[in-house]
């Protein structure tokens, strides 16, 4: 029947351009095996390349990695928009079999469909995080959110003129937790009366929810605001358009969307974590191992944004930089939320 | 709006649908204040007639002339602006809409609507023709009759002097219907010209002045009515004498086979389709259910069938109580079933006649052994079953679906009929039949009738329930009104009694 | 003010509420007309997101949102076209053609981004515009009358629907076609053209709607920023009773509920935040429960027309 074969085409269309721009294979077909030294990466987000945020921070550093070994010696495959895990493993089963060796999921929620995978593929390092669970070839990698965000909280509640630091959450899990309790606490070191109200939107990538969000928040008093995940680029746009309001931002420097209101960044520096990982494969760990990012290890920076560091008093320059170094030491841990 | 039609005639119309010639060089003629009457079995192409009259269809050859002059009608907007106007069988209005804006729908060229001049003229047409209709009112609010009168009204507004009528009264109970006729005779006399289709001989003898009678796509007679009488029309449009089914034998009932103690059941909508009905069916007679369709009389079969629940009440059927029974225990226990929808519960419509024939036995000997099917058996159970209740087919292959109307009843009666119920339920069994198959169907009715089984025969057809039943009982929202002796029973209490009015009734009768 | 509902919360609350609801008017009254008139469009989705970019990138390319706002609803247009030529004159299953258009915004919409753009990029969106001597009322002033225009827009389009779809005489085609198509046909009403024209209509404000939260909300864009907003607005059509005014009690409903959970959220009311996001679902879903009356559903919604063949 002409209606059904008519569904049917547009049903396949639209596949096609979803498809078409959901996933970003390689543009050179795989070659195979010319060069032994060539190591072949994908990587599997559940979020965009370009989200300023989780996704786009793994992916600058899989970029900075090609560059500091050479363009030649690695090759980076991308597939984006895989939020449901069920999508995301069969992107992931395909790049196995096409004999990519390491393979990040970008997301906690990846977990279970890489355990069942990981052992189809023996021969094949995989990668997930925020996690600690691991396999023999499973790596997990899992940044201590709370470190930076401790350090951001102490900047907060010395910057803050309302007496209100305020939270934009995505969801309560994983990542966001640790980031938000960090900030928490480092609030609350920095200025005993200074308040910290955190809102979840209830969605990872609501932006218009998060700007919403974020509009609430300074009306009810905050400003100074923060959050993580691919939905915080709402709140710094809603921010950006704000005078005397700041933005903290966490997982890569979101200064660029507002160059006037974002005062510092936690930033991930995946290429070390991939750069250790290449290196363990080489020596013959294809995983099991637990890998965290910390300020000790320079995984995590905290960093200001040029810009505005001049607005920063000394003084409180001081208390964020005695903090890092005695996190750094060891002499403080920042405490993590207790389950 | 052009000049108003004093005279239409069609003229060597031919119309053609695949394998079918519908109409074939019909002549019809009719002029202003006459009330036309085209006549015919179904299929004989009054429809057809009609539609392209309305612009609905082309006719393959033959003319259409409008006071003399030739005219081509594309489609309905151009039949609406010579004058035409058309009532449909199937009311053709939007029940969410109120009578003003139905009637001007499609007429306003104008952004804002204009409902105030609108109502005014539509109180115009009303009180001309003592039409009751509130322009307010919404469609689903009225009765059956009064949305008939909207749609008349609609034509009339879009100063229609011809006006189609087609098979008006079917959905009318009696006094409606004769509301409707004094109406039709009201409007001609008012220069009005009227075409009324119908098969029904008493309507068309009540109002028309002229009667054309269509068979088979030709017109085997133009007389006055007058002129005419009932059996002559009868023995036109059938092509063989009538002998209307009567009664024969004494009304000897037996002991009831089915009873039904104070049901209730819930319909589609979920309010109480039955309210507490009790009645009681005995061997040998045939129960007529009367009552205008939507009073609960398709729940009432279902529920006997076991097809409904029931929310309170008892059914008895043959000596069981059968109230929670399943369908299939209700068919073992002797109930025959011939529901209204013939060609979708009655049969399967893709499945052969020989499928149909044997749908509720082909499980159990003869027809099956060791769990195959005996073809042979089957067959010739199937052939003997064709030629007996003559049902006209190519092959026993020939899928149900095919059929005429009348032929596929016939192929729910030679099954149901043959498996020698105590009780057989008959939902509506003649509706959109022909005069010659109604006949048929009433002969078998009887036959069931004298063979002993006892009949329950829900009808709106008031003449078919005067000829054929034993009593009749009145349905009206649910209840049983009375149930009267066919002998007590005429048009006029039985009218009363469906419109709800049981005083009245009560005291003339 | 900590966790007091003092005056100045309610006005955020009630004035957030204002604009929340903006998007959900816009896209549900436009697919309101598309149910009356006997089509169900599973694709507002999509379209808002088509609508979203087109607003976004118009307004970035050429600096004015007032062009990106043009243009977005010439997308929507398009593509409430497309949906009628699929579902009306090819009579396809309107459920599957609607989500097939859902994916094919989604995807177009991310594609285009990618190729044109690509990252985050801010733009000039509408500025909030306080109408004289109204917005300097106490309380209603800020809450009613400190909006961007499209948040006027919307709420001005709820009597404009209402007058349109019960006073004109194409509003009565509509009502008529989504109700009994054979009636108005049989009365020189063309329902396919009907149907376009709604579908159209339905399209454009479906975009306006995408347009809103790029131009008038986020002033910027990003994938799935819709973040099924669009279902929403199909589920306040049902909520609405396809009147304008229901619409607007659902959107506002809705709408307000959210605006009052983030400020519970923010004021740290204690109140489990897992309860706090669900609470406009909840709270529409119990005042759909809990009224009743007779469901005024366009009986023809979701069947194709075709005229009988034989009669």
């Amino acid at each position: 029947m002409k209606k059904n074969v008519l569904s049917v085409i547009l049903a396949v269309l639209t596949l096609l351009a979803f498809t078409g721009c959901g996933t970003k294979p390689t543009a050179e077909p795989a070659p195979q095996k010319t060069d032994v030294e060539k190591i072949r990466i994908a990587l599997v987000l559940p979020a965009t390349v370009d989200d300023m945020a989780w996704g786009q921070s793994m992916v600058d550093g899989l970029k900075e990695v090609q560059k500091s070994m050479g363009e030649d010696k690695v090759e980076v495959a991308i597939s984006e928009k895989l939020g449901n895990a069920v999508d995301a493993g069969s992107a992931i089963r395909q790049y196995a079999t096409q004999g990519y060796e390491i393979i990040f999921a970008h997301g906690s929620q990846y977990q279970s469909v890489l355990n069942d995978i990981a052992k189809d593929f023996p021969e094949t390092t995989f990668a997930y995080g925020t996690g600690f669970a691991t396999q023999p070839n499973i790596f997990a990698y899992d940044p201590q959110a709370q470190e930076g965000g401790y350090l951001l909280g102490i900047l907060a509640a010395h910057m803050t003129k309302s007496g209100v630091v305020g939270i934009i959450g995505p969801v309560e899990s994983g990542d966001a937790v640790k980031y938000n309790y960090g900030v928490q606490q480092g609030v609350a070191k920095g200025k005993a009366d200074v308040q910290t109200r955190i809102a979840y939107t209830g969605s990872f990538n609501d932006i218009v929810g998060a700007g919403n969000l974020a509009k609430t928040q300074m009306s009810a008093g905050a400003d100074i605001l923060t959050g993580s995940s691919q939905q915080a680029v709402g709140a710094v746009r809603a921010i950006g358009e704000t005078e005397g309001n700041y933005w903290l931002s966490t997982d890569m420097d979101q200064s660029s969307i507002a160059p006037n209101h974002v005062l510092a960044s936690q930033v991930y520096h995946w290429e070390k974590v991939v750069t250790k990982i290449i290196e363990l494969r080489k020596q013959g760990t294809l995983g099991g191992q637990h890998l965290t990012l910390t300020l000790a290890d320079g995984t995590i920076e905290f960093k200001y944004n040029e810009k505005l560091a001049d607005k920063v008093p000394a003084e409180v320059k001081a208390a964020v930089e005695a903090a890092k170094q005695e996190i750094i030491s060891g002499k403080l841990k920042v405490e993590l939320p207790k389950k | 709006m052009g000049e108003k039609i004093e005279h239409l005639e069609m003229r060597g119309i031919t119309k053609r649908f695949p394998g079918v010639l519908s109409n074939n060089k019909v002549n019809i003629q009719l002029k202003t204040g006459e009330v036309l009457a085209i006549l015919g079995e179904n299929g004989a192409g009054k429809t057809t007639l009609m539609n392209i009259l309305y612009g609905l269809y082309q006719p393959d050859a033959g003319k259409i002339l409008l006071n003399g002059k030739s005219v081509r009608i594309n489609s309905p907007s151009e039949a609406i602006e010579l004058g035409i106007g058309m009532v449909h069988q199937h009311f053709m209005l939007v029940p969410t809409l109120t009578v003003c804006e139905n009637v001007i729908l499609g007429l306003s060229k104008n952004f804002f609507m204009d409902l105030k001049t609108a109502a005014k003229r539509i109180k115009e047409i009303t009180d001309t023709y003592g039409l009751a209709i509130n322009p307010d009112a919404y469609v689903w609010q009225l009765s059956v009759g009064e949305q008939q009168r909207v749609e008349i009204v609609k034509a009339l507004y879009r100063g229609a002097n011809l006006l189609i009528l087609d098979e008006p009264t079917a959905v009318l109970t009696p006094q409606e219907a004769n509301d409707l006729i004094q109406l039709l005779k009201n409007m001609s006399e008012k220069g009005n010209s009227i075409i009324l289709i119908s098969h029904k001989l008493n309507e068309v003898m009540a109002v028309s002045d002229r009667v054309t009678v269509l068979r088979d796509g030709e017109v085997c007679a133009d007389v006055n009515t007058r002129e005419t009488s009932q059996e002559e029309l009868a023995r036109l449009m059938v092509g063989r004498d009538m002998a209307p089914c009567r009664r024969e034998g004494a009304f000897s009932p037996g002991k009831p086979v089915l009873e039904l103690q104070d049901v209730f059941a819930r319909g589609d909508k979920g309010t109480d389709a039955l309210a507490g009905v009790s009645l009681r069916i005995r061997e040998g007679e045939i129960l007529g259910i009367a009552g205008v369709s939507g009073n609960g009389q398709k729940e009432l079969a279902e529920v006997i069938a076991g097809l409904r629940k029931t929310s309170r009440g008892k059914i008895v059927l043959n000596g069981k109580e059968s109230t929670q029974m399943s369908p299939s225990r209700i068919i073992e226990q002797g109930l025959g079933y011939i529901p209204e929808d013939r060609i979708h519960v009655g049969t399967i419509p893709s499945f052969s006649i020989w499928e149909n024939l044997i749908l509720k036995d082909h499980h159990q000997p003869p027809f099956t052994k060791h769990f195959l099917l005996q073809n042979r058996t089957i067959m010739s159970h199937s052939s003997s079953q064709v030629e007996k209740y003559g049902i006209k087919t190519p092959t026993l292959e020939t899928p149900t679906g095919r059929l005429s109307g009348g032929n596929i009843q016939r192929v729910v009666l030679a099954r149901e009929i043959t498996r020698k119920p105590v009780a057989l339920v008959a939902a509506y069994p003649t509706r959109g039949l022909d005069i010659g198959a109604t006949e048929y169907l009433h002969s078998k009715l009887l036959e069931a009738r004298s063979n002993g089984i006892g009949v329950l025969l829900i009808s709106e057809d008031l003449e078919e329930l005067t000829n054929v039943c034993d009593r009749i009982a009145v349905l009206y929202e649910g209840r049983i009104m009375k149930v009267i002796p066919v002998e007590e029973a005429d048009e006029r209490i039985l009218g009363l009694l469906m419109a709800g009015i049981a005083e009245e009734a009560q005291v003339q009768a | 003010m900590d966790g007091v509902m003092s005056a100045d919360i309610i006005v955020i609350i009630l004035a957030t509420g204002i604009r929340l609801a903006t998007p959900f008017l816009l896209a549900a009254l436009g697919e309101m007309f598309v149910q009356r008139s006997g089509v169900y469009n599973l694709g507002v989705e999509g379209i808002m997101m088509m609508g979203a970019f087109a607003g976004f990138y118009a307004t970035l390319q050429l600096g004015t949102p007032l062009l990106g706002i043009a243009i977005s609803l010439a997308i929507g247009a398009l593509m409430g076209l497309i949906m009628a030529v699929v579902s009306v004159t090819f009579k396809a299953e309107q459920g599957i053609s609607g989500i097939g258009l859902y994916m094919f915004g989604w995807g177009l919409s991310g594609l285009l981004f990618r190729l044109y753009v690509g990252g985050v990029t801010s733009i000039d969106g509408l500025k909030p515009i306080a109408i004289p001597l109204l917005s300097n009322i106490p309380i209603i002033g800020p809450v009613l009358f400190n909006h961007n225009g499209l948040v006027y827009t919307a709420f001005l389009l709820v009597p404009l629907s209402g007058l349109i779809l019960y006073k004109t005489s194409w509003g009565l085609n509509v009502r008529a076609v989504g109700n009994k198509p054979e009636a108005a046909d049989t009365l020189g009403v063309s329902v396919v053209r009907i149907r376009y024209e709604c579908l159209i209509l339905g399209g454009m404000l479906a975009a306006l709607a995408g347009a809103f939260l790029t131009i008038g909300q986020a002033n910027m864009y990003a994938d799935n920023i819709t973040a099924g907003r669009g279902f929403i607005a199909i589920a306040l059509v049902y909520f609405g009773r396809w009147s304008p005014w229901g619409i607007l009690l659902g959107s506002l409903l809705f709408s307000m509920a959210d605006s009052f959970q983030s400020m519970v959220q923010v004021l740290g009311i204690n109140f489990p935040y897992e309860l706090a996001v669900i609470l406009p679902y909840l709270v529409t879903i119990i005042a759909l429960a809990i009224s009743y009356g007779r469901v005024w559903a366009p009986a023809a919604l979701g069947k194709p027309f075709q005229r009988g063949t034989r009669g």
